[in-house]
């Protein structure tokens, strides 16, 4: 985890960096944005499906809501659609492709 | 409108009024019939179902629904549609299955809550509510293990999805382009009453609010955020 930058309440740091995105894991895991779902909802699932923190949970679910989309996890093709697979089971809106397609 | 809250024992509870035990059974009624013909939306002619695929769990249908709802619960996978048709071959059968388990265990516990209660009625020959004109005799209250509070908030989400589909709410996802929502959102608080959209968009909000407070009932728990 890097600081990004620093704020006059303290520092924000990136988390994106947590992610897995070695070379050899080139798959990952997109959320999109869904009006419907609640924020406390989306933020829970994340928790239960990936055992995130509250915290790490949290920020993915804002950058989902306000960027539209957020990569929440990265690794093996067989493991991003079976991540999917869960998220879709809970009704987010997920869907799999290669870490380059952005 | 009821809520769940976390009672004194520590037991996830609320009380529905009976106007709105109906209108849950109703609507995961219809979400159950909805998921339940599973093939039929791509079946194609002269083409009958393999059975031993249908056995395995493998669909023969690879398109996106035809129905909107269903496009809504049962997801593309991939943007691309090739690998999306050939995703949802293996495993758009598990994902129904999967929202019928949770529609069906919402819809379970208020039968079998509403056939106790009958059950003690008869048995002693009195009912379970007080002698007052004033309460609610077929309101139910539900107790909810917290084993099953996932899969409630899941199926409580699914029903929101479907109801949203139908009034309109958040189209044209994963065009980027969802900024319509609180547009919407304000335009069905400001409808008149008569309007029937209105009273879809009261149930919608309802059940929010309902999925809501079971959240917040769970997370008044403590532990419950293992992962599964």
């Amino acid at each position: 985890m890097r600081v990004v930058r620093t704020l006059a309440l303290g520092t924000i740091t990136e988390s994106e960096s947590d992610l897995d995105l070695r070379p050899d894991r080139p798959w990952v895991c997109v959320v999109w944005d869904d009006p419907v779902n609640l924020m406390t909802y989306v933020t829970h699932v994340f928790m239960v499906i990936f055992g995130y923190s509250k915290e790490r949970a949290t920020e993915l679910m804002l950058k989902v809501h306000n960027d539209g989309r957020a990569t929440v996890a990265s690794g093996t093709r067989e493991e991003m659609e079976r991540d999917v697979q869960r998220l879709h089971e809970y009704g987010l809106w997920a869907t799999v492709q290669r870490d380059d397609e952005f | 409108m009821s809520s769940f809250r976390r009672d004194d024992n520590g037991e996830i509870r609320a009380i529905f009024t009976s106007q709105e035990i109906q209108v849950i059974l109703n609507l995961t009624e219809q979400l159950l019939e909805l998921l339940g013909d599973s093939e039929l939306h791509t079946a194609v002619p002269g083409e009958g179902l393999d059975p031993f695929m249908n056995l395995m769990g493998i669909s023969t249908s690879e398109a996106p629904p035809e129905d909107p709802v269903l496009r809504r619960l049962l997801p593309n996978a991939y943007k691309d549609e090739r690998e999306a048709a050939e995703f949802r071959r293996y495993t758009e059968h598990g994902l129904r299955e999967k929202k019928r388990a949770h529609a069906l265990l919402i819809h379970e516990a208020i039968i079998s809550r509403q056939e106790e209660l009958e059950g003690i009625a008869e048995v002693s020959g009195i009912a379970p509510w007080k002698e007052d004109a004033s309460i609610d005799r077929a309101a139910l209250e539900l107790s909810i293990r917290d084993d099953d509070a996932n899969a409630w908030l899941g199926g409580l989400n699914d029903l929101r999805l479907a109801l949203a589909v139908r009034l309109g709410i958040g189209e044209k996802l994963n065009d980027g382009a969802t900024a319509d929502s609180e547009e919407k959102t304000k335009r069905f608080e400001l409808m008149a009453e008569s309007d029937p959209m209105q009273a879809v968009y009261a149930v919608y909000s309802w059940l929010g609010w309902l999925q809501q407070s079971l959240l917040e009932a769970m997370l008044s728990g403590g532990d419950e955020h293992q992962a599964s």
